[in-house]
Parts: structure tokens; C-alpha cells; sequence
């Protein structure tokens, strides 16, 4: 509209700003129903400009005068006058006006000088941006209620909306029931509206997995009309979108689990919806039990079992026979082609997968289906290799013919490469996606024709003998295979080619083994005992897991200290019982508490619990590696987790939103990192709700009202951020490019080729989401601080945090294999206690430098053939352990053997004169010298009693509020296992103990105990609350729960343990003759002279200095001046800032 | 629960055409918060719901000048001449209205004739 139009002999332009702005002033001032610079404002104008071009054209064809006559004549002769206008105009179509007549009139008043000067709009132009206005609104009206009666058309179409009513009256009748229906029938979206139009409030419904939770909540919201309220919710892990004026909330199954065991009664719901039950989740088939035994406590309840037409019998009688509504599902035809693998076609077991087969059908494809007719192509595989291998194989097929795109899908791919599944095929081009079973029900792909199912499954199975878990290849059962075909089905006909014949299909299991029946169930079990299910064993299951598997559980739970020898909680038990977490982690978590390494075991406990954002792929590109090395650490995977996560928040706070390159650049991903901290702020939360960290008390201090504002202004403007981010994802699905098939395993860098130009394009507009999650969740300062304090650890600080990690990780233990020296990197070998022969998993930092793990070569004196004397011997603590094709450990740490095991094993064994040690019945160390072996012993059973002590009161301290550990106790401690740790210099022999071995391990219950141990001192004073007294099974004698002395059979003499030799006590005069036990006995009750003088001044005066400034230091080892310093953190940042400058 | 399920009892608009049937939140000429806007019959109106805009309102239907049903302003229900008419009461009095309806009329039969076949 550039053109003026000329009108009582004036011009009135109306693509001025100027002449706009004063149209604004009559129909969008501030208080009008649409307001100047909002978005309807600006899609007005642009409404304005499509209505004026619409108009000008209406004007040169000349139409509508003709029919005014026509109407003129046919009116008159009716019965009954409607009264309708003689004149047809668009504009008696409008059900809306606006008036704005008074405006007018003041505008024309006060205004008087633009009337002079004849530049302010006149009665014309009003009234045609008046009738413009009315068209648009007419517009919005009509647009808007498209969009309800589509959806409302949506819904009645699918196929459960027949029974709305059925399952409404059903629900107000029973307490249970199951609604059955296939994939499509509409029930996840639908049961929840229809309960919640039919009145009922406080409805939850979960969902197997989070991102089910996210997209069922804005799907659920949107059809009930309230896609900008907080009726409809979701709550996962870290985030929610639930207000109290939430009636229907999504939630995981394993949420629901927590809120039960703070709501025993589950008080805050009406109805419980459980979807997927079919699934078998171990979480879902836990909770299903919960829920039964709470319906006798909560008869108002109702539950609805939702699952796929599978196994409903199972459910139903579950429930005493809860009465069951199926529902049709809405699939369009599929044709099923088996096309069993030839023999010679056959992968045999080492050989990789024949493509032919694959590549036969891509062929077929092409040649019977003309490129014009869409449809993408979903091929189910069964693992990564798999995958990666007919990858390849289809892309130079697809490079070939220019007619595929083929794509990974997998859950170790990078987010972004994930995603690109969605993204639609030019024309004539067809995806051709390649998948784990992730494709069968956690992702659904739309516009898929041809499923291809290799009828295989890689599944993760424990066991419990060498406690290590199992990934295997099974086949799929056949409520699988029906799944994967029904894929092909989803938005049109379709074809599924089986790749193995109806008769192997016959002979597939009915349905998957659950979840309950593979898996380790330690964390089944110790929240079982934490809600008071009582025995885990007579818990009525839906489907029992093996009794063999919960013992396992109970007796594993035992060994890590989270039960008690008859099965019940302890305190540290109770707390694990909280964190969800893997047991092992938790353990860490707790004991970091107590000493001052919170925020780099927060840390490491939050990156061992989420997936590795070492992303596979990209760490076989040199480019990546090379970039990643600075942040690797030799000291075990934990520790180069907890530099990348440290240097990745340095670079937040530099630089923001530049963290998302510097990722990429290093090859991880990135929304790993972000779900560390977040989990890393969750489990700072519990440990603080717990009374096991201090709460902050910094929250008012931070900063002056300036800098509030500021924060203030800014989370407004990150808010307003995810708000159109939320509102614009997903409106547009980009359309790949032939060439985006062809990357395969170089995750980022192909990433940066082939996204690269767009987002430079967008750079600016494009919202980093995640980024913009972050800032409205972490303070990114306080962030930095906190890590600032994990910061280049001193080898201080270092040593005892890997003892931590020991400490949590034991039993799970390796020894590196004797032999090892001579081996290739690739072959060296480890063996646990309960499997020998594992070997590195390829992305353990220890895989590509194993030297850091044999003992150094030229200390050991060679005593034997097979003995190896060194003060050098190291082991490896792992989080997991876990057979693929060959049984892999990962995320290891290392830790010196003998300090590392008296601090942790369960079990210490010695012969007389403790220089023969056994360790949990499988590790064999040999010292030297009878002397020092003593005085290593004597000195962790002190460190011991003394972790122990502390422990129990920082745990006991929430319930008893006691004084808890003070904190010079903790520092005290912390030195010694340091001092421990670091400067033991004894020289010992390391082996497993033979088959032999063991069978003559022990000497056996003593016929006349009292003879041998008559003169005995006291011994409940050398260890408190121990009760030394000869051991039942092992013989000897039991001198604490893990040390039994003089047990071990031994080719030595039997009464050595009476021998008494000259010893001179390093902190009093004492110089006797003792034996062994007196001189431990001793060294318990006799303190450093030093010590005795520190606590007598603690006793004093010393208190009242220490207590203030001193709280905040600690022990700091500056390399550059070589000297211990005490001091804040802080300070130490200061410290260490001085040196940099002065080196410059 | 029984109380609950009659606690909110809600208006529900419901087309005696079509059968869409969704709640209201006003109804008559002048929904709240429209300043200038008025409408030029009694309607069925509610939030719209596709509008993050706590203003912006959906008029969903009114009743028809001449038989009195409640008809919703989809295009296939009723339409809007300076007064509200059913499609039913359109086709019984389509000679009234003008050329410029009837052809849209027929054009749209025609479309979703052949639409079905």
C-alpha cells in the first residue's frame, strides 16, 4: 500500500508509520481490546495491507452491482421477509463492530492543528481502517474456531470416543479398572479428559518415560482448551509445571513411587491413571503392587490400569478381577512379508551382519514403489554396532541411487542427531531410519510405510553369581514383533518384512521377559524396606521376581551397610532409601558430607548417574580427542567427569551461551551436563534436608538491590524467553538434505557441516532452550563458586576423595592381573572378586593409559616367581561392570591397595603376626616386615573406629540433634586417612587367593578358646563397642565386625600370636616386650604428645578463636611455596591468582 | 467423588447442528474486557482458548433469528447475514439471500460432495 490515494483532495498515505501510529490512536490505544506493538496489532497491519490489495482488485473488476439488481427482484415475491438488506456487502456478514465514535471526535478536537494542516486522517480513511479492523477480528473469530471444531472433530473421530461414557460410569462404579486399547485408539490423550470433564479432580496419570510426561501434558492441555493455564500438569525429575491449580498431572511412574513414601495414602489423588502397564517397567510393576495394598486403606481411590491389548487377563486379576474395557485400535492395514535370512546370509557369531539381505529390501522398495508415493522405511536392529554397520552398507546404496536418506536412531546419539528422525525427505527421497527397539515404543516416527524387523533385541539381564550385568541378543517376543509391525501402520497402509520365517515367529515368546525378572533389585528392595512393605519376599508382585534375586538384593544391601543383620534399615539406609540413586552413589554422597569435599563428590555423584557426555562417536575423531585430553585424568573416569563439568561451567559463566561450541568442539553433549546439575542441585537439596549439609547462608547477602534488579529484570526476560520458545517448538519440522544421510559415526563434527549455515544464519534469534533453563535455574556465579572449591584438588584433597569414591563403590573392586606388564594396552585384564578375566571398557581413561596401574618396575624385588613386593599396588574401584561381548568394566578409579583396603573391606583376616592378610576372602596381602604390617594395621583399625564414630553422629545428628562432628574432629580425621593414604611405605605382595586356597584358609573354632586366649588384655578398650571374642567359623579372633586376628591357617607357628618382642612406643617412653595385640592395644589409647597438648587447649581456652573465621578454612597445599596453608576458599582462589601474576 | 463431579457446574454451549459442544464463559453482546468491540447478537462466547491473551474472547454461537436453535458459527451450522440463521433456515429461504451467498453455498456442496466420493 505505497501508493496514495487521493481523497477530499488530499493524500493519505497509509504505509507512513506516522499515519499509522494515528490510526492507532483511535482503535489500539492501551485500553482497546487489541493494544499498539502487541502481536495481534502487527498481524493486523499486516491483515490491513492483504484487505486493502483485496479490496483495490474487488474495484477494477467491478463486481457486485449486478446482483444488488437480481436481489431487488427475487425479494419481493416472498412469504416470509427475512429483511435482509437490498445491497449485498461483506460487511452485514460481520457479527462484531466497533465503536469509536467518541475518539473520533476528541481526536479531531484536540487536535486542530493536524486538521489545518489536513494531515490527520479523515472520516474515510477511519471508517476504512474501521471496516478493515472488522474483517480482521471477523478473521481471528473464524481462524480460532477452526481450530476448535478440527479438534473437536479430532477427537470424536478416534475410536475410544464411543465409549467416553462407558469408561466415565465405569470409573465412578470401581475402584479399578483396565481400559485396553492399541496403539492409536486414543486413550493416553483421551481417559484423562473425559474423567476430567465428567467432574473429577486431583488426577494423575503416569507415564513411563519423562518426555511422555512433557508432550501427553501440552497435548492434554491444548484439547481441553487450557494450553495457557496450569490445568493440565507435568512433574518429572527437575521440572514441573504443576500449581495448585492443577486437576490432572503427568508424572513417571518412579515420581509417583517417591510421592508415595512421603504420602503413604497418597492423599493428594482422586484417580490414579497407570499408562503402559504393558510395558512391564520394574517401576510400574513395583507401584501396580503399591497401589494394591493401598486401595484397602483408601476405598475412595480409583486406579485405571491402561495398557495395550496385551496380557489384560494378568492386569485384570491382578486387581480382583477389576472389569476390563477394550478398545478397538486404529491401525490401517499392514502386509506381512517373512523373509527369513539364507543360511549363507547368516551372520555367524564373531562375523559381523551380512548387508545383502537389508539392502535386498531397500532395492525392492525402489523397484515396486514409484518415488512419488511417501513413505519412510524403520529397520529394527538390535544394538549400536549393528546399526553402525548397515549404516554404512545403505549409505552407498543411498549415495547411489539419491533416493534414501538414511539416519541413525539410537540413545547414545547426540540429542540433535536423534532429532533428525522427525525432519522430513525432500520429494522423491525416503528416510530410511535405522533403530534399536528406542523406535518401538519410546519414539514414534510418523509417515513411516515399511518397517523391516530383524527380530532381535539387545536386552540387559543381571547376574547376580558375578554380579555384573548382561547386555545379550535375544529374540523379540511376538507382542514385539506385533509392536514393530504396527509402526508401518500408523498414518497409512503399510508393509513389514519380517527377517525370519512365520514358523520362527511361532516359536518367539509371548510376550518380553519384565523388567522385575532381569535386573538387579537393589534399589527395589531398599525402597521396599524404606515404605514398610515388610518382607520383600511375601510382597504380593503382579509377577514375582525370583526369590534367588531379592536374596541377592538383601544380602548386597547388607554388605553395603544399608541394612543391619536382620534385614532392617539402618540410618544410612534410610537415607539411601531417599536419594534416587543408585545405592553405590548415594553411599558416596553421604560420606562426602562429612568431610569438606561436598562439591566435587555432589558432582561426581551427579555425572555417574546420568549417561557419559563423552559422546561414542565423537571420541574416534582425533580433533575431539585432542581438544578433550586436557580433561582427562589419570586418577579414573570420575575424575576427568568431574574437570569436564568444572571447565564447562568456567566456560558458562565466561561466556554463556558459547558453552553450547565448546562442547561441540570437544564432542559431548551438552544436555548431559545440563542434567548433572541439575541432579547435582537435587542431591545438594536432600543432603541439606537431611541435615547433612549445611543450609546457605548466603541467600540475602547476595548482592545489593541493583544487582537483585537486575537478576530480576533478567529471569523476567529468560521467562518471556521459554515462553515463545514453548509456543513456536514444533510448528515446523525442517526438510533434510540428501546429503545429511551421509554422516555416520563423526557425531559433532559432521553436526557442525551440516547445521552449521543455519544456525549462523540464526544466530541471535535462535534460543538456546536449555541455555535459557539454565539461567532461570542456576545461579551461575554461586554455580562457579561451588566448583571453584573442586578446582584443582591437591593431591590432598585428591587422595581422600578417591577414597570416598572406594569407600562407596566397595565391593565393587578390581585387581589389575599380575601380568599385565607384558601385555599389549588393548589385553590387559582385571579380575573381581566374583569374576576374573574382565577387561577396560575403550572409553575409560585407563584403556589408553593402563601404565599408571602396574606397578612401577624398577622398585619390586622379585622374592619369588610369582610374588611381587611393592609399596606400589594399586586397585581399581567401578561403577559398573557389564558383559557385551566380552564383560567390560567402566567409570574406575584407582587406589592404593592395602591403605584402600583396611579403610573399606568388610572383611580383614590375619595370621599371628599380621603379616598374612586375606581381604573379603579373595585378596592376599603379604608385608614385609612383621613390623610394619603391625603398624599399618593398628593405624587404620584407629582411622576406622574414628570414620565410623564420626559418621554415625553426622547421621544420627538430624534425629537426636545432637552436637554432631565438630569440625576439628573432621579435620583431624581427614588428615590421618590422608597421611594414611599418601605415606604408608610399606613394601607387600598382592595376589587373588587360589581355589586350593581357600578350602584351607582358616584354622578353625579352637577346642579350648580360653587356654590360648587367657591372657588377653581388655580388648574392648583398644576398639569400643567391639566384642572381641573367638570367631565361630574362621577361628581366631574376632576383634571388630570386618578384623578377625590369627584366623588364617598358616604354616607359621600357632602361638606367635604370644611371642612377645621389644617396642618402643614413637609417642611415650614405653620400651617393652609385647605381643601383637598388646602393642595394638597400646597405640589405640597412647596419642601423640602433640595431639594430648591440643586437646587439652581445646578443653580451654582454644574454642572461642577457632570457632568463627577458622570454620570457613581449610588445609590448603600450595606447590609453588610448598607449604600447608589455612585458609578460605576464597583465599585460596587469591593465593593461587598471585602466583599466575607474579609469573608473568 | 459425586460431589465433586457436580461441584462445577459448568455453562456448556453445545451446537444443536454439529453437536460441538465446549463451555461458555458469557453470554450475550458485550463480553467483558472488549472495550469497543460490541457484538451485533446475543452469543455463546468464551475464552479463546488458542490465545495466550486472558482478553481475547471466541464467540462460539447463538441462536437463530428465525428458528431460535442454537447453532455454532462453523460454516457448516449457520451463517451470519446482519442476523444469525441456521442451515436449515438458509436453505429454506435461500432465495432471499443474495447471489454472492448462494454461490458460495453451492460451491462449498459441491467441494465436500466431492470430497467424499
Amino acid at each position: 500500500m505505497d501508493r496514495d490515494r487521493s481523497r477530499d483532495g488530499r493524500s493519505w498515505d497509509w504505509g507512513s508509520p506516522q499515519n499509522r501510529a494515528q490510526m492507532d490512536e483511535i482503535f489500539f490505544r492501551e485500553q482497546d481490546y487489541i493494544q499498539a506493538g502487541c502481536t495481534e496489532h502487527k498481524e493486523f497491519w499486516a491483515f490491513f495491507d492483504r484487505f486493502q490489495r483485496f479490496k483495490a482488485k474487488r474495484e477494477m473488476s467491478g463486481s457486485g452491482i449486478r446482483d444488488d439488481v437480481k436481489e431487488k427482484i427475487r425479494s419481493g415475491s416472498e412469504k416470509v421477509d427475512l429483511g435482509l438488506p437490498k445491497e449485498y456487502d461483506a460487511r452485514y456478514r460481520i457479527n462484531v463492530s466497533v465503536c469509536t465514535g467518541d475518539i473520533e471526535k476528541r481526536v479531531r478536537k484536540s487536535d486542530p492543528r493536524s486538521r489545518q494542516r489536513s494531515s490527520g486522517p479523515g472520516p474515510q480513511e477511519v471508517s476504512d481502517c474501521r471496516l478493515a479492523l472488522l474483517h480482521f477480528l471477523d478473521f481471528s473469530q473464524k481462524q480460532s474456531f477452526g481450530k476448535l471444531a478440527k479438534l473437536r472433530r479430532e477427537q470424536k473421530n478416534l475410536p475410544i470416543f464411543q465409549y467416553r461414557d462407558r469408561i466415565v460410569e465405569l470409573v465412578r462404579r470401581h475402584p479399578v479398572i483396565v481400559v485396553a486399547g492399541d496403539t492409536g485408539c486414543g486413550k493416553s490423550t483421551q481417559v484423562p479428559q473425559y474423567l476430567l470433564s465428567a467432574g473429577f479432580s486431583h488426577i494423575a496419570c503416569t507415564q513411563p518415560r519423562r518426555i511422555a510426561c512433557i508432550s501427553l501434558a501440552k497435548r492434554v492441555s491444548f484439547e481441553s482448551l487450557n494450553q495457557y493455564g496450569s490445568k493440565v500438569g507435568y512433574q518429572i525429575r527437575f521440572e514441573t509445571s504443576r500449581t495448585a491449580a492443577t486437576k490432572l498431572l503427568f508424572l513417571t511412574e518412579g515420581l509417583l513411587l517417591r510421592q508415595i513414601q512421603q504420602d503413604k495414602i497418597l492423599d493428594q489423588y482422586q484417580v490414579v491413571i497407570v499408562d503402559e502397564v504393558h510395558e512391564r517397567h520394574l517401576h510400574c510393576d513395583f507401584l501396580l503392587g503399591v497401589l494394591r495394598s493401598l486401595l484397602a486403606e483408601r476405598p475412595d481411590l480409583r486406579l485405571i490400569l491402561m495398557s495395550a491389548t496385551i496380557n489384560i487377563k494378568l492386569f485384570s486379576e491382578y486387581f480382583r478381577s477389576a472389569p476390563v474395557l477394550q478398545v478397538p485400535g486404529r491401525l490401517f492395514p499392514i502386509q506381512v512379508i517373512y523373509q527369513p535370512i539364507p543360511p549363507e546370509e547368516q551372520p555367524s557369531r564373531s562375523e559381523k551382519l551380512d548387508p545383502r539381505p537389508y539392502l535386498r529390501i531397500l532395492q525392492g522398495i525402489d523397484q515396486r514403489y514409484p518415488p512419488e508415493e511417501r513413505g519412510d522405511l524403520l529397520l529394527f536392529l538390535s544394538g549400536v554396532a549393528e546399526i553402525s554397520n548397515i549404516q554404512e552398507a545403505c549409505q552407498v546404496y543411498a549415495t547411489h541411487t539419491r533416493r534414501w536418506i538414511v539416519l541413525p536412531l539410537h540413545s547414545t546419539l547426540s540429542l540433535a542427531q536423534q532429532d533428525k528422525v522427525f525432519d522430513v525427505s525432500p520429494p522423491g527421497v525416503r528416510k530410511c531410519i535405522i533403530s534399536t527397539n528406542i523406535a518401538e515404543t519410546s519414539v514414534t516416527i510418523d509417515g513411516v510405510r515399511f518397517v523391516v524387523d530383524s527380530g532381535k533385541v539387545k536386552e540387559m539381564s543381571f547376574d547376580p553369581k558375578a554380579k555384573m550385568q548382561r547386555l545379550q541378543e535375544f529374540w523379540i517376543s511376538r507382542a514385539s514383533s506385533e509392536q514393530r509391525k504396527g509402526r508401518a501402520g500408523r498414518t497409512g497402509p503399510g508393509v513389514c518384512y519380517r527377517l525370519y520365517s512365520e514358523s520362527d515367529y511361532n516359536a518367539f515368546a509371548p510376550y518380553p521377559v519384565p523388567e522385575i525378572h532381569r535386573v538387579a533389585l537393589d534399589s527395589l528392595v531398599l525402597q521396599m524396606k524404606s515404605m514398610d512393605l515388610g518382607d520383600p519376599l511375601s510382597f504380593v508382585f503382579i509377577d514375582p521376581p525370583p526369590t534367588a534375586s531379592i536374596q541377592t538384593a538383601v544380602t548386597y544391601l547388607k554388605e553395603q551397610g544399608a541394612l543391619d543383620s536382620r534385614g532392617e534399615l539402618t540410618s544410612i539406609g534410610k537415607l539411601l532409601a531417599q536419594l534416587p540413586v543408585d545405592v553405590v552413589i548415594g553411599k558416596m554422597l553421604v560420606l562426602g558430607s562429612l568431610f569438606n569435599l561436598v562439591e566435587p563428590v555432589l558432582t561426581i555423584a551427579a555425572a555417574l548417574s546420568v549417561q557419559s557426555p563423552f559422546l561414542r562417536s565423537s571420541q574416534q575423531n582425533p580433533d575431539c580427542k585432542t581438544s578433550c585430553q586436557p580433561l582427562h585424568s589419570n586418577q579414573g573416569d570420575p575424575f576427568t567427569l568431574l574437570n569436564t563439568f568444572n571447565a564447562w561451567v568456567e566456560v558458562k559463566g565466561e561466556r554463556g551461551g558459547g558453552s553450547r561450541k565448546w562442547c561441540r568442539r570437544r564432542g559431548l553433549e551438552e544436555q548431559r551436563l545440563y542434567e548433572m546439575v541439575n541432579l547435582r542441585r537435587q542431591f545438594k537439596n536432600l543432603l541439606r534436608s537431611h541435615g547433612l549439609l549445611e543450609s546457605e547462608d548466603t541467600a540475602p547477602s547476595s548482592g545489593d538491590r541493583e544487582q537483585r534488579r537486575e537478576r530480576f529484570t533478567e529471569r523476567k526476560k529468560l521467562h518471556q524467553l521459554k515462553r515463545d520458545h514453548e509456543q513456536q517448538e514444533g510448528t515446523k519440522r525442517k526438510v533434510l538434505r540428501l546429503e545429511e544421510g551421509g554422516e555416520f559415526s563423526s557425531g559433532s563434527d559432521s553436526e557442525d557441516r551440516g547445521r552449521g549455515r543455519k544456525s549462523k544464519e540464526g544466530q541471535g534469534q535462535e534460543v538456546d532452550i536449555q541455555e535459557v533453563k539454565f539461567k532461570l535455574r542456576h545461579n551461575v556465579s554461586e554455580l562457579q563458586e561451588a566448583v571453584g572449591a573442586s578446582q584443582d584438588l591437591s593431591s590432598r584433597h585428591q587422595a581422600l576423595l578417591k577414597l570416598l569414591l572406594c569407600r562407596g563403590l566397595y565391593p565393587q573392586l578390581a585387581l589389575p592381573d599380575e601380568h599385565n606388564t607384558t601385555r599389549k594396552d588393548s589385553d590387559q585384564v582385571f579380575h573381581t572378586r566374583n569374576k576374573q578375566g574382565v577387561v577396560m571398557h575403550p572409553t575409560s581413561v585407563f584403556a589408553s593409559d593402563p601404565e599408571v596401574l602396574h606397578v612401577p618396575e624398577d622398585e619390586p624385588r622379585e622374592t619369588g616367581p610369582d610374588r611381587r613386593d611393592s609399596s606400589r599396588h594399586q586397585l581399581l574401584a567401578f561403577v559398573t561392570l557389564l558383559e557385551t561381548n566380552k564383560p567390560y568394566l567402566s567409570n574406575c578409579v584407582r587406589v592404593p591397595a592395602l591403605q584402600a583396603l583396611l579403610l573399606v573391606a568388610n572383611s580383614v583376616d590375619t595370621n599371628a603376626d599380621c603379616t598374612r592378610l586375606v581381604v573379603d576372602g579373595w585378596l592376599e596381602l603379604e608385608v614385609r616386615e612383621p613390623e610394619e604390617a603391625l603398624r599399618v594395621l593398628s593405624r587404620a583399625l584407629s582411622l576406622r573406629s574414628e570414620w565410623e564414630r564420626l559418621l554415625k553422629a553426622q547421621l544420627g545428628q538430624s534425629a537426636t540433634s545432637g552436637q554432631g562432628v565438630s569440625r576439628r574432629d573432621m579435620e583431624k580425621l581427614s588428615d590421618g586417612l590422608v597421611r594414611f593414604l599418601l605415606y604408608t611405605e610399606v613394601s607387600y605382595s598382592l595376589q587373588r587367593i587360589t581355589a586350593l586356597q581357600t578350602q584351607n584358609l582358616y584354622v578353625g573354632p579352637q577346642a579350648d578358646p580360653d587356654s590360648v586366649y587367657s591372657e588377653l588384655p581388655d580388648l574392648s578398650l583398644l576398639f569400643p563397642g567391639a566384642e572381641a571374642k573367638p570367631d565361630p567359623i574362621k577361628g581366631g579372633l574376632r576383634v571388630t565386625s570386618f578384623f578377625t586376628y590369627n584366623c588364617l591357617a598358616d604354616s607359621k607357628d600357632l602361638y606367635s600370636e604370644c611371642l612377645r618382642t621389644f617396642w618402643s612406643c614413637p609417642n611415650c617412653d614405653l620400651y617393652m616386650p609385647l605381643t601383637p595385640l598388646e602393642r595394638m592395644h597400646h597405640e589405640a589409647s597412647c596419642r601423640p604428645a602433640g595431639e594430648r597438648q591440643e586437646a587439652e587447649e581445646e578443653s580451654g581456652d582454644g574454642k572461642s578463636g577457632s570457632s568463627g573465621k577458622s570454620s570457613l578454612t581449610r588445609v590448603y597445599h600450595c606447590d609453588v611455596c610448598d607449604e600447608d596453608l589455612k585458609l578460605t576458599s576464597t583465599e585460596i582462589l587469591k593465593h593461587k591468582r598471585q602466583h599466575t601474576f607474579s609469573a608473568k | 467423588m459425586e460431589q465433586t463431579a457436580t461441584e462445577t457446574p459448568r455453562n456448556v454451549f453445545s451446537c444443536q447442528l454439529c453437536g460441538l459442544s465446549t463451555s461458555y464463559t458469557y453470554y450475550g453482546q458485550k463480553p467483558p474486557n472488549t472495550r469497543a468491540i460490541v457484538l451485533l447478537e446475543e452469543c455463546f462466547v468464551a475464552k479463546d482458548p488458542f490465545s495466550p491473551d486472558k482478553e481475547k474472547f471466541l464467540v462460539l454461537g447463538s441462536a437463530c433469528s428465525l428458528c431460535n436453535m442454537c447453532v455454532c458459527v462453523g460454516p457448516d451450522c449457520s451463517l451470519f447475514y446482519t442476523k444469525r440463521f441456521c442451515m436449515q433456515c438458509v436453505k429454506k429461504h435461500l432465495d432471499q439471500f443474495p447471489h454472492q451467498i448462494r454461490a458460495e453455498l453451492a460451491k462449498k456442496k459441491q467441494s465436500s460432495k466431492s470430497g467424499v466420493s
